[in-house]
């Protein structure tokens, strides 16, 4: 089926939305809603909504829309790329929206799943599915729904909520509008895989429930939105090829495609996601491992190996270049106990990150296939470091994030001499295939360049992150330039630009390096489309 | 040389809840980890292992058979042989019926011995008496609040350094000796997957009180002269005074008078 029909909810009166107005009050009181995690901040805005329920945000979008005021969304703001920071108008903030709404098991997917205002945030998720307590259920007086949590609770399984971006306060409803990913997308994938329905509030106040499995892209590429007055407007679904890697970069499109995916990943542009239905997925024990290796080729080459091994399963593969290694070195010379982890090997080092299924107490273990893998490349299982305890999986985590934060320390000491100064962090991804020489890419751009560059991060995925740490403002130039020959590069390898931050206000610029003008054009028609003021998130994922 | 390290399976608690109706410690949800004072211990005894020829670490463990768990641990850690100390006759032990019971152990398998490291507490009931207790058991002397260990040339003698209430001193003694371990600058171990793979071919034993050389009287909450009666979290106090509107120099006085009246400095 590709018509929907879109609804109208309760109508609420709009002077009853909780608000802060006027720009002079908003720059003193509610200073922290306008900058995100990117840094990008702006001085102040006309005014802040803070909905509670759905029926407050089809209210302030009503009325937006009869002003003409550009609406930006927030949620936690825990974005790096500046998508919730307002350029103008107003800014909705949608923090209040936190409450989990129903359990229930799915029995034609035989699955479990959560359903929850956009607001709730990926922590408070986790930890209720851990314990299997929910707060906000327990006192209902639906007895299916405490039904079905005793049942859960009743369970000896447990379950997990996959997607696990770093910044786990960040909301849910932020993570499926960016599609959010991390570390456990190498086995998980994205956030968009783990979402079965959604209810997203139209630039026109009127309300889609779109279920994930019932709504297709006709033959013809097209869906047809049709509101309660029976006008119907056409989507045309873009015709441009999706890369073939993890991917923020551009609404998602495909032949047939369900139409819950183009609002998952599209950033808030084409309406404000209020509700969310995800499966969990049962949890397993744990292992983290730190595999060292010899030289950056060589973890790379460890990478392919692992990855070509039949009949093992690893929930993440991460990588720490030669370089980051050194810096965490340092810090770790400078002060003992301030990675929390033994003192890291004294020569020189890559490391390859993985995370795998492990039973501590299992009478019949057998990681054959994973020495094998490692040996391949001539390294060794007794050159790593590992643990399977939640504290030393912790322990890992915190290690594993204290490279970022070293980086930043660094930039901030330098920033100190030069205020404009900020690290040069990319997001790209290519395929499998070229992973190698996309690798040799950066060494031979990075090296050539003389500048202190590190990478990080999700080579599972062929995501890695480059940061490169400039001097002075003449080396964030020239880092800059190389950034743009690096994205081109990666685009040219058939990769994104952006694997996982989006494109935002910060990466607008970027997506012309891959797409072209014909399929951004088709990209402006389906906001278009739906949001013909342009008042939803301006400034995002289109620059001016 | 012979070392033996007592090893125990302790809540990864920081935050001590009781259910108030039963008056337990709730530990739904808690996971179980080995002390971390008992890790420091064997971290010395692998240090010792590392610096030394013919070592042979023996971990000791009593509690129920799930304290496995923390014996795999040290084994993983560098513990050659793991013993397990398990037994019902041993419910409702306190800290004399439990040193009791480990210093039978360790003479039942190990009666050469020439070190016994213990952790300086458990974090669960903090009460730091087992290690003192058995070191009279079993008739040794005895370093409380160790952080740094050497085994002296000629291998019959132990140099400690350890924490005291007003900053380290620097023990001797022969062996064998009990050695409790502080944290002091230890950063704990990280096996390789290789160790943990290697620690489950390693020789695990578990005994229950037939095996030791200890009547009836002697076992758990018969043999136990305390008894827990009630276990409660402390009191949160939170009171607080603040000084506004002074100097910094006129605040630091008015600081200094408040803990002089309460008698903290």
């Amino acid at each position: 089926m590709h018509e929907i029909k879109s609804t109208v909810e309760k109508q609420i009166a709009f002077s009853e939305v909780t608000r802060a107005e006027g720009r002079e009050c908003i720059q003193s009181e509610f200073l922290s809603y306008l900058s995100d995690e990117s840094k990008l901040s702006v001085e102040s805005c006309d005014y802040i909504f803070f909905p509670k329920n759905e029926a407050e945000v089809a209210a302030v979008v009503c009325e937006m829309s009869r002003l003409g005021i550009p609406l930006t969304v927030s949620g936690a703001r825990t974005g790096l790329v500046g998508g919730g920071v307002p350029s103008k108008g107003a800014l909705m903030s949608l923090e209040r929206l936190d409450r989990v709404q129903a359990l229930y098991f799915n029995t034609c997917a035989k699955e479990w799943r959560v359903q929850a205002q956009c607001g709730v945030s990926l922590a408070n998720i986790k930890i209720m599915v851990a314990n299997k307590r929910f707060s906000d259920l327990e006192s209902s007086s639906d007895q299916k729904l405490l039904s079905a949590l005793r049942e859960f609770r009743l369970e000896p399984m447990e379950y997990i909520y996959p997607p696990d971006p770093t910044e786990m306060s960040a909301s849910l409803g932020g993570t499926v509008a960016t599609n959010a990913s991390g570390a456990r997308t190498y086995r998980y994938g994205p956030t968009r895989d783990w979402v079965r329905a959604i209810r997203a509030v139209l630039p026109n106040g009127e309300v889609l429930e779109i279920p994930r499995g019932k709504y297709f892209a006709s033959t013809s590429g097209k869906f047809t939105i049709i509101d309660t007055k029976g006008q119907s407007r056409q989507l045309h679904v873009p015709d441009y090829p999706m890369p073939r890697t993890k991917n923020t970069a551009g609404f998602y499109a495909a032949p047939h495609m369900d139409l819950i995916d183009l609002f998952i990943g599209s950033e808030g542009m084409l309406g404000i996601i209020t509700f969310i239905e995800v499966a969990l997925c049962p949890h397993e024990h744990k292992c983290s491992l730190m595999l060292f290796a010899d030289s950056d080729e060589q973890a790379i080459a460890l990478v392919e190996s692992l990855r070509s091994q039949s009949g093992l399963q690893l929930d993440m593969l991460e990588f720490f270049s030669q370089k980051a290694i050194d810096l965490l070195r340092e810090r770790q010379t400078q002060e003992t106990a301030a990675l929390g982890m033994p003192p890291l090997p004294e020569q020189n080092v890559a490391a390859v990150f993985i995370e795998l299924p492990f039973d501590p107490l299992a009478e019949d273990m057998n990681f054959a296939r994973l020495a094998e893998a490692v040996e391949r490349v001539g390294l060794s299982l007794d050159h790593s470091w590992a643990g399977y305890e939640p504290r030393e999986l912790t322990r890992f985590k915190v290690f594993r994030h204290a490279l970022p934060e070293t980086v930043n320390h660094l930039v901030a000491e330098r920033k100190r001499q030069y205020p404009a100064l900020h690290k040069l962090g990319t997001d790209l991804a290519v395929p499998d295939d070229k992973l190698q020489p996309m690798w040799a890419v950066y060494r031979q751009e990075l090296d050539r360049a003389g500048l202190q560059w590190l990478a990080f991060g999700h080579v599972g995925n062929n995501h890695l992150h480059i940061n490169i740490i400039p001097q002075d403002p003449e080396e964030m130039s020239r880092g800059l330039e190389i950034y743009s020959s690096l994205a081109a590069q990666a685009v040219a390898f058939g990769g994104t630009v952006s694997a996982e931050h989006g494109i935002g206000k910060l990466k607008a610029n970027f997506l012309k390096e891959m797409f072209s003008e014909r399929d951004i054009a088709r990209m402006k028609a389906v906001k278009h489309t739906l949001d013909p003021q342009g008042l939803l998130n301006p400034g995002n994922v289109f620059s001016s | 040389m012979n070392i033996i390290v007592c090893v125990k399976q302790v809540p990864e608690i920081s935050d001590v809840r009781v259910n108030p109706e039963t008056g337990s410690l709730v530990r739904e949800g808690v996971a179980s980890i080995l002390n971390p004072f008992c890790e420091y211990a064997l971290d010395h005894a692998v240090r010792l292992k590392n610096s030394v020829p013919d070592v042979h670490i023996t971990a000791v463990s009593m509690g129920p058979p799930q304290a496995k768990a923390v014996l795999l641990r040290a084994l993983e850690l560098g513990a050659d042989r793991g013993v397990l100390v398990s037994d019902r006759r041993f419910a409702g032990a306190d800290t004399w019926a439990t040193a009791l019971t480990l210093a039978a152990a360790v003479r039942a398998n190990q009666p050469a011995f020439d070190l016994v490291l213990v952790g300086k507490q458990a974090i669960d009931g903090d009460t730091a008496q087992v290690g003192p207790e058995m070191a009279e058991i079993l008739g040794v002397p005895q370093i409380m609040y160790g952080v740094e260990m050497e085994l002296m040339p000629n291998g019959k003698r132990l140099r400690v350094r350890r924490e005291s209430e007003t900053g380290y001193q620097v023990l001797e003694s022969r062996l064998p000796v009990l050695v409790s371990a502080s944290k002091g600058e230890t950063i704990r171990r990280l096996p390789s997957f290789a160790d943990i793979l290697a620690a489950r071919a390693k020789p695990m034993d578990m005994i229950t009180a037939d095996s030791l050389d200890l009547s009836e009287e002697q076992l758990g909450l018969q043999g136990s002269y305390t008894q827990v009666v009630k276990i409660f979290p402390p009191r949160a106090q939170k009171e607080c005074r603040k000084l506004e509107g002074l100097t910094p120099a006129l605040a630091c006085g008015e600081i200094v008078s408040f803990l002089k009246q309460e008698k903290f400095i």
